[in-house]
């Protein structure tokens, strides 16, 4: 047994390099986050705050030629344990002068061999992944089935095809497709959304990942349907246990679903902690960006009343041009003239404020 | 009293879907009912929502409604003209009325071209304008979408999800129509950005006068923006009336199953019908098949409640939409 | 307020930077050569109507006979009559270069029509389409171009004309199938809904943004085919016909003497062909890296 967490992403940036622009996206810009065994991590944030891209740089699949990814993720499971951004660095150089960034050298191909050899026996067998739109992530042209099939004589112990082909229905019976036998037949485009996201999650769960990374698993279904994947996941968690990485913009589902919650913006964590505590808005040491956040959900009053609905106000903010300070400070509503000065120009850490709740925030350094 | 914008009477989409290589042979072809008989008007001034499972019509509604695809019968009655007659010449002026928010974000934006020029397009379609203008006019929506800048010089695939989205909404509403088909526009958004289209679209109604359908899954927003909701199932409207009323006082089994199994509700609300999603019974329901009669009852607990009643299995007596007072109608043999 | 200035610069303008700003260096090598070969093509156009040429490339100096290169003031030397190769070489291109253009017009418009009428509007256009490729696809070009100049003279317009026409179909496939495999992304709904006309959807939306690349592609290895085309004619007698020079019919007629040792009269065509065709690929290829953004490994 290993101890300590599955995953771990320490301090990791991905820029992308905007030629026109002679300047970096700056898309994923110190990301900090832990996931535990048998645990699942909610991730919510705003539109572009780098959760998807996030989730792609743990998948190895950034490779849009002036990407470049620095920090370490730490994959610990019972079989690997790896860096899996190891030595990445090499393929990148990067010509700066006068603090600006000249030109940036990268070695595509070598750069593109090394993700390969890293992640080789990891995407797919270790991590897999739930896209947000299953019916681009599948092949068209191959019955689900088989796809899944393929899977899991690729990345489980399972060689034997016939075997492998139970183990498929037997997902595919796990995921609630009715009549298994006959859809695992069926081609992806003869799935309804709901199904082929059903079929999508059924090939993820089939390799048996010690990580799951859902992107948005839920977005476009209707609301039964969203329930039931809801439950599968949560069934999942209980009976076995996946460890679970979960991006949504629907905290509810996040609420539902996860232990801990971290909340993205600007490309950095600002709030990391027990989902319960994060999600409520009750909860004391909270983050200015998540209490708007969790503000701007319609409540009963909303609806009631047909009323407006409350938006955190101000600009998103612009990946290329972050604020110095602390990222949130142009929209933040409970500055206090204390901490303004500090705000303005110095960036906060992630807080510890009890046993694993963290902050970004001066509002709480001072306590 | 608001005149009549939009109305829509028995429309009818069948896609026809070849069959295998040997549908020759056989004559044989697959007909996929999407919308199936299909009434509806909306006033102006007034937001209709539509809801109902997915692949049950909803976009493919929208899609008739721009004649972006051709009906199979009924009318669609934009302004008193009916506009499933006009030829595509006939129909130019129209396209400045009525605009759409394409469902599927990545596929709807041209992936060559870049922010600016998609938006450019959209205010030039059918104004002449100086650069000076469309550069102050961009400013304009990119504010109202709160989109960056600096993305106008990217290409869609370098977005994230809710960005595009974003552009997909600037773009409909660049043009200036008078009725805009919303087909999930909160989707992919963050409940902030979710709030401030709503937000949008409502200021929108107020300032202008516009008219939306409002397609989306997310319940509550459906609730919060529209008037009155219409639930599809397979094809057909289920249930039609007040906004409140659907979601508070459902009568048609399947809309209470769909406002049942909203995932805040589920732990603590009990419903009328149990929705018993742990059995695998609800299953996909199959296109090509519609099971006569009413089509929801294999999946009716209604329908199992009362011991199969064989009304509901036959053809002849398909339940119809009926007049239940109050502008609420339901499709339902035994309405709840 | 401050911004961390280390990586970003402050960006006045978000207009489009011109794509050449953004290419690589090999794609600007690429068409730079592409280029420097094209304005030679003219250049050779200006030298022979301003009368610049250093000889004459018409007259025949039978004292001087296979003279070699750098001797008696001829630079690369005379033919089998005395000719002056340069003079010849440099008037060469012209026997290739409108009707090369005049291929490529064929091929591209007709093929673009083609295209278009089969992808955008439909199965019955396709059908026709299908069978019209088909049926060029079962004579074999050469024949067809036999017959060509067997039934009429052995003109190089008509010659490429033919192969102009026998390239509508490759043409018209491609862009067929690139407008298919649009149609099933909803852009082109999309532009319709905003209330464009057929007119801009199919040559903005299409034909500029998604298909100009097949388009440059097909042009630049339309010339390049043409003057290949040529060559391969020439050495059948069908070419551009003696006396008027062209680089198949030069190489033709100085390939006799190689056995003589008398490389030059078909040395330097041969090699005025493989640079001139080398720059038309170049050109194609590195267009369409700048324009696709692709960038080079
Ligand atoms: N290939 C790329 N080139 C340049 N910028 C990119 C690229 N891919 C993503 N970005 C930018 O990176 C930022 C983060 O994108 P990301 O997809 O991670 O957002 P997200 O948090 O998943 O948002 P959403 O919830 O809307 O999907 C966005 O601002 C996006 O514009
Ligand atoms: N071009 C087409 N050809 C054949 N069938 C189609 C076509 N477009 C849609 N359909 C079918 O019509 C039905 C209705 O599709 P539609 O896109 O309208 O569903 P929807 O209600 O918008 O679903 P969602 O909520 O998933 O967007 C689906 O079963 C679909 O498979
Ligand atoms: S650090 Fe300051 S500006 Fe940032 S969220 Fe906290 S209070 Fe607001
Ligand atoms: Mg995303
Ligand atoms: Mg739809």
């Amino acid at each position: 047994m290993i101890k300590g967490p599955v995953l771990t992403i320490e301090n990791l940036r991905t820029y992308f390099y905007s030629k026109s622009k002679q300047a970096f996206i700056r898309s994923v810009d110190g990301v900090n986050l832990e996931i535990d065994k048998g645990k699942t991590l909610g991730i919510v944030g705003e539109s572009g705050s780098g959760k998807s891209i996030t989730a792609m740089s743990v998948m190895g699949l950034i490779s849009a030629p002036p990407g470049v990814i620095i920090g370490k993720i730490r994959l610990s499971t019972e079989s690997i344990q790896k860096n899996l951004l190891q030595g990445l660095k090499d393929y990148v150089r990067i010509n700066m002068s006068t603090g600006r960034i000249m030109e940036i050298y990268k070695d595509n191909v070598g750069w593109q061999k090394n993700i390969d050899r890293i992640m080789y026996k990891i995407r797919g067998r270790e991590i897999s992944m739930i896209f947000q739109n299953p019916k681009i992530s599948m092949n068209p042209f191959i019955t689900i089935g088989s796809q899944i099939t393929e899977s899991i004589m690729l990345n489980t112990t399972i060689k034997n095809r016939s075997k492998a082909k139970e183990r498929a229905l037997y997902w595919l019976e796990q995921v609630k497709i009715d009549s298994p036998r006959l859809r695992y037949n069926n081609n992806p485009h003869g799935l309804s959304g709901g199904m082929c996201q059903r079929a999508m999650i059924a090939m993820a769960l089939s390799s048996e990942p010690s990580l799951l990374i859902a992107d948005e698993p839920t977005t476009g279904l209707d609301a039964t349907i969203q329930s039931k994947i809801v439950n599968l996941l949560a069934e999942l968690k209980s009976t076995v246990g996946v460890t679970t990485m979960l991006i949504s913009h629907d905290i509810n589902v996040i609420r539902e679903l996860s232990d801990q919650v971290a909340v993205m913006y600007g490309g950095t964590v600002l709030e990391h902690g027990p989902a319960k505590d994060v999600l409520s808005a009750g909860y004391e040491y909270k983050h200015p960006y998540t209490a708007a956040l969790l503000a701007s959900i319609p409540n009963e009053q909303h609806i009631r009343e047909k009323g407006y609905l409350q938006a955190i106000k101000g600009d998103v903010l612009d990946t290329i041009n972050i604020p110095g300070g602390c990222r949130f400070h142009d929209r933040c509503e409970m500055i206090t003239n204390k901490i303004k000065e500090r705000c303005e120009n110095h960036e906060p850490d992630l807080k510890d404020i009890s046993a694993n709740h963290k902050v970004r925030c001066w509002l709480y350094y001072d306590s | 009293m608001a005149k009549t914008i939009l109305e829509v009477e028995n429309l009818k989409k069948y896609y026809i879907q070849p069959g295998g290589i040997f549908t020759p042979f056989k004559g044989a072809k697959r007909i996929i009912p999407a919308v199936d008989d299909v009434s509806f008007y909306i006033k102006e001034n007034e937001t209709m929502g539509l809801v109902g499972e997915t692949g049950c019509g909803k976009t493919t509604i929208g899609r008739t409604l721009l004649k972006l695809t051709p009906v199979t019968a009924g009318r669609i009655i934009f302004d008193e003209k009916d506009i499933t007659q006009l030829t595509p010449h006939e129909f130019l002026p129209f396209r400045r009325q009525v605009q759409m928010i394409f469902q599927d974000l990545d596929a709807a934006l041209n992936p060559k071209m870049r922010i600016r020029s998609i938006l450019k397009e959209a205010l030039t379609v059918h104004h002449r304008l100086s650069d000076a203008e469309i550069n102050r006019e961009i400013g304009e929506l990119l504010e109202k979408v709160n989109l960056k800048k600096s993305k106008l010089s990217n290409f869609p695939g370098e977005l994230s999800g809710g960005e595009k989205r974003r552009v997909g909404i600037a773009r409909a509403l660049a043009v200036g129509a008078r009725f805009l088909v919303a087909d999930e526009p909160t989707s992919a958004l963050d409940v902030s950005i979710q709030a401030q289209v709503v937000n949008l679209l409502k200021d929108l109604q107020k300032n202008l006068g516009l008219s939306y359908l409002f397609i989306s899954h997310d319940l509550r927003i459906v609730e919060l923006i529209s008037h009155k909701v219409a639930v599809m199932y397979l094809g057909q409207i289920v249930e039609m009336g007040m906004a409140g009323r659907i979601a508070h006082e459902p009568r048609h089994p399947y809309t209470s199953i769909l406002w049942s199994s909203l995932v805040e509700k589920k732990s603590r609300e009990t419903t009328k019908v149990s929705t018993d999603s742990k059995k695998g019974t609800w299953g996909v329901f199959d296109f090509e098949r519609p099971h006569t009669g009413c089509r929801f009852a294999p999946r009716c607990p209604v329908y199992e409640a009362k011991g199969k009643p064989s009304i509901c299995n036959e053809p002849s007596k398909a339940p119809q939409l009926q007049d239940i007072g109050d502008a609420h109608k339901v499709r339902c043999h035994f309405p709840l | 307020m401050k911004r961390y200035s280390q990586y970003s610069v402050e960006v006045s303008d978000f207009s489009d930077v011109p794509f050449w700003k953004k290419a690589s260096f090999m794609d600007l090598v690429y068409v730079s050569y592409g280029i420097f070969i094209v304005i030679l093509v003219i250049g050779s156009y200006i030298v022979g109507a301003f009368d610049l040429l250093p000889y004459d490339p018409h007259e025949i100096n039978l004292e001087l006979l296979m003279a070699p290169p750098q001797s008696s003031g001829h630079f690369l030397g005379t033919d089998f009559m005395g000719r002056d190769i340069l003079s010849r070489l440099i008037i060469g291109i012209q026997a290739y270069f409108l009707p090369g253009l005049l291929a490529i017009a064929i091929a591209i418009i007709l093929g673009t029509c083609f295209g278009v009428l089969a992808g955008y509007w439909g199965s019955g256009f396709d059908t026709i389409i299908t069978y019209i490729n088909n049926l060029l696809n079962s004579f074999p070009r050469l024949v067809l171009i036999l017959l060509m100049v067997a039934a009429f003279k052995p003109d190089i317009y008509y010659i490429m004309v033919i192969v102009g026409i026998t390239n509508v179909p490759v043409v018209a496939s491609l862009i067929k199938g690139k407008i298919q495999f649009l149609k099933q992304k909803y852009f082109i709904e999309a532009a319709t809904a905003l209330g464009l006309k057929n007119r801009v959807i199919i040559f903005k939306h299409i034909l500029w943004h998604n298909c100009r690349s097949i388009l440059i592609i097909q042009a630049t290895l339309g010339m390049a085919e043409a003057i290949l085309m040529e060559t391969s004619l020439s050495y059948l007698g069908f070419g551009v016909q003696e006396p008027t020079p062209s680089w198949g019919n030069m190489v033709q007629a100085g390939a006799n003497y190689l056995m003589q040792g008398k490389f030059w009269p078909s040395t330097a065509p041969a090699l005025a062909i493989l640079f001139t065709i080398m720059g038309f690929h170049l050109l194609g290829d590195g267009l369409n890296n700048m324009l696709e953004r692709r960038r080079n490994k």
